[in-house]
C-alpha cells in the first residue's frame, strides 16, 4: 500500500485536488483528530503504565541511585565509565554476536517452515502444534533437556558426531566458544514456531493469481518465491525482523538457565546487556549505572528499529 | 504536553522512591513496659509451608508476650526483588527477615533498616557482626548455620574406612574420597555453588575477598580438580549438565561424603521419614582443616539469617518489634527453634540439648560436638562491595571448574576485575 | 523441470500458491513420490525433536522427586508414580491457580485484540502529523528491557492500590504495543479499494474498521489472539511482582512453589503442573490453527 494511496484517506470526495491553504489545515485536523480517536483507547493505558515509568527511567540513568532512590543526580557521568566498564564491553559484543546468528536463522527457519506448513493437508495440524511446542515448554524443561542433549561426554548429539567420524566434537555448552551458538541454536527451536505463525499468517495475504500469472508467465518455484511470495509479505517480514530483533537484543532468561556452570554469575562468553542491566541493578544495587545500560540497551534497539523502517519505507513505496 | 507531563511523573516516582526511604528516621524512646494493648506486627517470610521456623517463632513470642506476629509470605528465588519493590512502595512489613547477608549494606545504605543497637545480644549468639555497619547494629541473628561434613556410616564400613573423627585434614578427606569411590558411588560430593570450594578456602585461610588477593583460594581448586579427575567426585561440567540435587546424592547414597551446610540435618530426617531418600546410617563430623591446630575449635563458614526492623515502622510498634527481635535470640526461642531442626544463632547447653534430643538426628559425640563447636566465619562479610565482589568470584568458580581458564588465569583476571570495580 | 526444481517444488510449489488446494496425491511422478516418503519421514523425526524436551518433562512428572535429576540421565521413570495427576489436584491449589490463570489470560487477549486492533487502524490507515514519530515511541518501548522500569512501576500501581489484585496484570498487559504492531501490518497489506468501495457506499471509518478490516483479518487475529493468550499464561515475572497472596496466583506462580528453595524441590510435581497447564493451549491451537490460513475472498476484485 503506497504513502500515496495513504494520503487519500479521509477524503470523502475524491478529486482532492484543492490545494488551498484553508482546506489542507482543515484536513490535517480531521484526519488528525480521527487517528488519534482511534489510537486513544489504547494509549491512554499505554501511556500510564509504559511510556511513565520508561520516561522515569531515563531520568534515573542520570544519577547514581541505588535501588531504593537514594543518589545525586550526575548527569552523564554513567556513561563514559560504562564504556570503559570491561563487564559491559564484553556484554554488547556479546548481545551483537549473538542478534546477528539468531536473527537471519530464525527468519529463514520459521519462514520455510511457514511455507512448509501452510497447506490443508490431513494431518498437517500435528507439524503445525509441534512446531509450536518449543515455544510452550517450560524453561525449566529445555534448559535441562537441551544440556543433556549437548553433553559433551554423555550426550547423544556428541556421540552421533563422534559416530560419523568427528573426533573431536565441540563442548557445546561447557565450553568458551560454543556456549553462545549452542544458545543460538536452542533459541531459535524455540522461537520458530512463534514466528512461523506470524509468517502463517502473512502468507494468507497473497492474493492466489499473483502465483497463476507467475506461473503462466513461465518462472520455478525459486523466481515464484522470490518475485511474489517475499515481496507479497513485505509488512509481515517488517513485523517479524523488528520484533525479533528487539527480542535478541533483549535475550536474558535463556542466558541465565543455560550459561556454562549454570549459575547466575555472568560468563565472559555468554553475558549480554540484559544479565549486565540485572546483574548491576538489582545484585549490586546500582540502578542508576544499570539504568544508564539500559538506555544504551534501547538506543541500540531503536537505531536497529529505524533503520529497518525506513528500508521498510522505500519498499513500500 | 509530554515532556512537562513526564518529567512531573518522573519526579513524582522519584520523590515518592526518596520518601520511602527517608520516612521513620527517627524512633521514639518508647518505654518497654508500657505495651499495655497487644500489638500485631508483620514479619517477612519465605515457603511457609516447607519452613516452619517462622510461625515457631511467632507462636513463641505470642505465648510470651501478647503480641501478635502476622507472616507474610515472598517468594524464596526473588525474595530480595519482591522486597525491594515492596520497601519502595512503602508497603514492606515490620519485620524484615534477612535472608542473605548480602543484601544488608544495600537496605542500611537505603535506609530501610531501623538502628537496633539497644537490643541486646547475648554472649552465646553467634552471627551478630553480619548486621554490623559502620558500627551501628541494624539487625539481629535468630539462625547460624554453618558447615560441616556429612558421611554415610554404612558405606564407610562397606568399605573399610574409619569415620571422621574430628582431626581430618583435608589430606584425610582426600585418601578417603578415594578408598570410598566405588563402581557404584563416588567417595564425596561437592555442589555446584562456589561457596563449597571458597567459603572454606576464605575461612580457614583467612583470606579476605575484599583485599583483592585471591591467590589463596588456588589450593582449594587445585585439590578439588585433582578429586574429579581421579574420579572420586563427580566433576562440574557433567553436574551442572544433569542439575542432580545435593539431597538427592546423599540421600540415595550416590556419594558417601557431603559438605553442606547444617540446614541439610532437617531435610534428611524428614526425607528419610517420607522414603524420598534411602534408610542408611550417618554423621555429620567437622569440616577437614587445614592442620590440626584447629582441632578443638574448627574452623568453618556460615551465614546467619535475621531481623531487621522496617524504618518506616508506625512508631508506637517499635518496642514490640524490637521485643521480638530479642525474644528470637532467647534461650526459649533458639530452644523451640533447634526441636524442630533449625540451628539457632544461640547454641548454649540448653539449646544444643533441645536439638539432640529430635528424633532421627545423630546423636553421637562427633556430631554433638561439630554442631555445637566451631569458628564460624561469615560467607558473606558485610559491606557494600560483597555483592560485586562475589559475582567476580562465582565467575572465576565457574571458569576454573568448566576448565575453560587455568587456576592461575582465572585467578589473575578475577584480580584484575576486583581492581576495575 | 530441473531437479532442484523437484525438490522445492515438492514442498514449495504446490504449498504456498495453493493454500486450499487438493490433495496432491494424484498424478505426480514416481521420483515425487520417494521424494515425499523421504521428506515426511525427515519432517516426522524433525517434530519429534521438537517434542523431546516435552515429552522427558511428561515422563518426569511420573517419577520420584529425587529421580528426577540424576546422574546418569534416566528417561523413563523407575515407578510410575501416576497419582501425582491426582495430588495436583487435592492435595494443591491447581483449581484456585487456573481459574486466576483462565480469567487473566481470557481479558488479557479480548482487550489486547481490541484495543490494538482499534489503535492499529488509526496508525495504518489515516495519515496524520506525527504518526510516525509516535509508532516509534511504541516501538521503542518494546524495546527497552522490563526489569529496568519494573519497580517505578510497581511503585506507580502500589499508589494506585493495585497491587495484588488481578487488575494489576491486566492493566499492564492489556494496553502493550505488540498488537498494535502486528495488526498495523496486517492491515497494511489488506488493499486500499476496499475501504475506498466502502467510502463511496457512504461507511464511516469506524464502520469500515467493524466490517471490512476486521472480518478480513481473521489470520492476524488468530495470531495475535493466540500469542497474546500463550503469554498472559506461561507470564511469570509479572505475576510474581504483584500476584502475592496465595489465592491470587496464576499456575505458573504456584508450580514454582514446588521448587520453593533448594532445601525442598519437588520436581516431579512442578512437572505434572506444567504438563496440565500446556494442555488447554495445545487445544485451543489444534483448534484454532485453521484460522491462521484461512484465505482472503480476493474474488470480485479487479487486479
Amino acid at each position: 500500500m503506497t504513502s500515496a494511496t495513504a494520503d487519500r484517506i479521509g477524503i470523502p470526495d475524491t478529486s482532492g485536488t484543492d490545494h488551498t491553504p484553508r482546506r489542507r489545515s482543515k484536513l490535517v485536523l480531521r484526519n488528525t483528530l480521527l487517528g488519534w480517536s482511534f489510537i486513544l483507547p489504547n494509549f491512554i493505558g499505554f501511556a500510564i503504565i509504559t511510556l511513565i515509568p520508561v520516561v522515569t527511567l531515563f531520568y534515573v540513568a542520570l544519577t547514581d541511585f541505588n535501588i531504593f532512590g537514594k543518589g545525586e543526580f550526575i548527569g552523564l557521568e554513567n556513561f563514559p565509565k560504562l564504556f570503559a566498564d570491561p563487564l559491559f564491553q564484553r556484554s554488547v559484543v556479546n548481545t551483537f554476536y549473538y542478534a546477528v546468528m539468531h536473527v537471519p536463522l530464525t527468519i529463514v527457519v520459521s519462514l520455510g517452515l511457514a511455507l512448509l506448513l501452510n497447506t490443508k493437508l490431513r494431518g498437517i495440524a500435528f507439524f503445525r502444534t509441534a512446531a509450536f511446542f518449543p515455544y510452550i515448554t517450560s524453561i525449566v524443561a529445555i534448559a535441562l533437556v537441551w544440556n543433556l542433549l549437548f553433553s559433551p561426554d554423555y550426550g547423544p548429539i556428541n556421540e552421533f558426531l563422534r559416530f560419523i567420524g568427528i573426533q573431536n566434537p565441540p563442548g557445546w555448552l561447557t565450553s568458551q566458544e560454543w556456549a553462545m551458538p549452542s544458545i543460538v541454536i536452542i533459541s531459535t527451536w524455540r522461537d520458530m514456531g512463534y514466528y512461523m505463525i506470524l509468517f502463517l499468517a502473512g502468507l494468507q495475504t497473497v492474493p492466489r493469481e499473483l502465483y497463476e500469472a507467475a506461473r503462466v508467465d513461465g518462472t520455478n518455484a525459486w523466481q515464484r518465491f522470490w518475485n511474489v511470495t517475499l515481496p507479497g509479505i513485505r509488512p509481515t517480514m517488517f513485523l517479524v525482523t523488528v520484533l525479533l530483533t528487539i527480542a535478541s537484543f533483549k535475550i536474558f532468561d535463556l542466558i541465565i538457565v543455560l550459561s556454562p556452570g549454570g549459575t547466575a554469575a555472568p560468563n565472559q562468553a555468554t553475558v549480554v546487556l540484559s544479565q549486565f542491566i540485572y546483574q548491576k541493578g538489582f545484585i549490586e544495587s546500582k540502578f542508576g549505572y544499570a539504568s544508564a545500560a539500559a538506555v544504551v540497551l534501547f538506543a541500540i534497539c531503536l537505531g536497529a528499529t529505524v533503520i529497518q523502517f525506513y528500508i521498510n519505507k522505500k519498499r513500500s513505496a | 504536553m509530554n515532556r512537562k507531563f513526564a518529567a512531573a511523573g518522573g519526579l513524582a516516582i522519584v520523590a515518592t522512591l526518596s520518601l520511602a526511604a527517608c520516612s521513620g528516621g527517627t524512633s521514639e524512646t518508647a518505654d518497654p513496659g508500657a505495651s499495655a494493648a497487644p500489638v500485631t506486627l508483620t514479619l517477612s517470610g519465605w515457603s511457609l509451608e516447607t519452613t516452619p521456623e517462622f510461625q515457631t517463632l511467632a507462636d513463641g513470642f505470642e505465648k510470651e508476650t501478647g503480641n501478635k506476629v502476622e507472616l507474610v509470605e515472598y517468594d524464596p528465588a526473588e525474595y530480595n526483588t519482591l522486597l525491594t519493590a515492596d520497601l519502595g512502595a512503602g508497603a514492606a512489613p515490620d519485620i524484615i527477615t534477612q535472608k542473605e547477608v548480602k543484601y544488608v549494606s544495600t537496605l542500611v545504605a537505603g535506609g530501610q533498616l531501623l538502628d537496633v543497637s539497644d537490643i541486646e545480644i547475648p554472649d552465646s549468639v553467634s552471627g551478630a557482626k553480619s548486621y554490623e555497619v559502620d558500627g551501628t547494629q541494624y539487625g539481629t541473628p535468630y539462625r547460624q548455620d554453618s558447615w560441616v561434613l556429612f558421611y554415610n556410616k554404612d558405606l564407610f564400613d562397606a568399605a573399610g574406612v574409619d569415620y571422621p573423627d574430628g582431626s581430618w585434614t583435608w589430606d584425610d578427606y582426600d585418601e578417603a574420597a578415594k578408598a570410598l569411590t566405588t563402581a557404584d558411588h563416588y567417595g564425596t560430593y561437592e555442589h555446584r555453588w562456589q561457596s563449597t570450594t571458597q567459603g572454606f578456602a576464605s575461612a580457614q585461610e583467612d583470606g579476605d575477598i575484599f583485599s583483592g588477593d585471591f591467590e589463596y583460594f588456588a589450593d582449594s581448586y587445585e585439590r578439588r580438580l585433582a578429586r574429579e579427575a581421579e574420579g572420586d567426585q563427580i566433576d562440574f561440567a557433567t553436574s551442572s549438565a544433569n542439575s542432580p540435587t545435593y539431597q538427592g546424592e546423599f540421600g540415595k547414597q550416590h556419594a558417601a561424603m557431603l559438605p553442606m551446610g547444617s540446614w541439610y540435618v532437617a531435610t534428611l530426617i524428614s526425607q528419610q521419614k517420607s522414603g524420598e531418600a534411602d534408610t542408611f546410617n550417618w554423621g555429620f563430623a567437622p569440616i577437614p582443616q587445614v592442620d590440626d591446630s584447629t582441632t578443638s575449635e574448627p574452623v568453618t563458614f556460615g551465614d546467619p539469617t535475621g531481623f531487621g526492623i522496617n524504618a518506616a515502622i508506625d512508631p508506637a510498634k517499635t518496642a514490640a518489634a524490637k521485643a521480638f527481635l530479642e525474644y528470637a535470640m532467647s534461650d526459649d526461642a533458639a530452644s523451640t527453634l533447634a526441636g524442630i531442626g533449625i540451628t539457632p544463632a544461640n547454641t548454649s547447653d540448653v539449646v544444643s540439648d533441645a536439638f539432640f534430643s529430635v528424633e532421627g538426628v545423630p546423636t553421637d559425640d562427633l556430631s554433638k560436638f561439630a554442631w555445637s563447636t566451631h569458628d564460624t566465619k561469615p560467607e558473606n562479610p558485610t559491606s557494600d562491595e560483597t555483592a560485586a565482589v562475589q559475582t567476580i568470584l562465582g565467575t572465576m568458580h565457574t571458569e576454573i571448574l568448566m576448565k575453560s581458564k587455568s587456576v592461575e588465569q582465572a585467578i589473575a583476571d578475577a584480580e584484575a576485575a576486583f581492581k576495575a570495580l | 523441470m530441473s531437479t532442484s526444481d523437484l525438490i522445492v517444488g515438492a514442498s514449495v510449489v504446490d504449498v504456498t500458491e495453493t493454500p486450499g488446494a487438493d490433495p496432491l496425491q494424484h498424478s505426480k511422478p514416481a521420483r515425487g513420490n520417494v521424494l515425499r516418503i523421504v521428506g515426511s519421514i525427515l519432517l516426522v523425526l524433525f517434530a519429534l525433536a521438537l517434542l523431546i524436551p516435552f515429552g522427558w518433562m511428561v515422563l518426569s512428572s511420573f517419577k520420584d522427586s529425587n529421580e528426577v535429576f540424576s546422574v546418569p540421565v534416566r528417561w523413563l521413570p523407575e515407578t510410575w508414580h501416576w497419582e501425582h495427576y491426582v495430588e495436583l489436584w487435592t492435595k494443591t491449589d491447581m483449581a484456585t491457580w487456573l481459574r486466576n490463570t483462565i480469567v487473566l489470560s481470557v481479558v488479557v487477549t479480548f482487550l489486547q485484540v481490541l484495543t490494538g486492533a482499534f489503535a492499529a487502524y488509526g496508525f495504518a490507515k489515516v495519515r496524520f502529523p506525527g504518526r510516525d514519530v509516535l509508532f516509534l515511541v511504541y516501538l521503542g518501548t518494546i524495546a527497552v528491557p522490563w526489569q529496568s522500569y519494573m519497580i517505578p512501576q510497581y511503585i506507580m500501581m502500589a499508589q494506585a492500590k493495585l497491587t495484588n489484585t488481578l487488575v494489576a496484570i491486566i492493566v499492564l498487559q492489556a494496553f502493550g504495543a505488540f498488537g498494535v504492531f502486528l495488526m498495523k501490518q496486517y492491515f497494511e497489506s489488506i488493499p486500499e479499494e476496499l475501504s475506498e468501495a466502502a467510502r463511496i457506499d457512504g461507511l464511516n471509518e469506524y464502520s469500515i474498521w467493524a466490517r471490512i478490516m476486521l472480518p478480513l483479518s481473521g489470520p492476524a487475529l488468530a495470531s495475535l489472539g493466540l500469542l497474546t493468550f500463550v503469554n498472559t499464561w506461561n507470564d511469570y515475572l509479572g505475576p510474581l511482582l504483584y500476584l502475592r497472596s496465595r489465592e491470587n496466583w496464576t499456575v505458573q506462580l504456584g508450580l514454582k512453589n514446588f521448587v520453593a528453595n533448594n532445601l525442598d524441590a519437588d520436581y516431579a510435581m512442578l512437572f505434572t503442573g506444567l504438563t496440565v497447564s500446556v494442555i488447554p493451549i495445545a487445544i485451543i491451537f489444534l483448534i484454532g490453527q485453521r484460522y491462521f490460513v484461512e484465505g482472503i475472498a480476493t474474488s470480485g476484485l479487479k487486479g
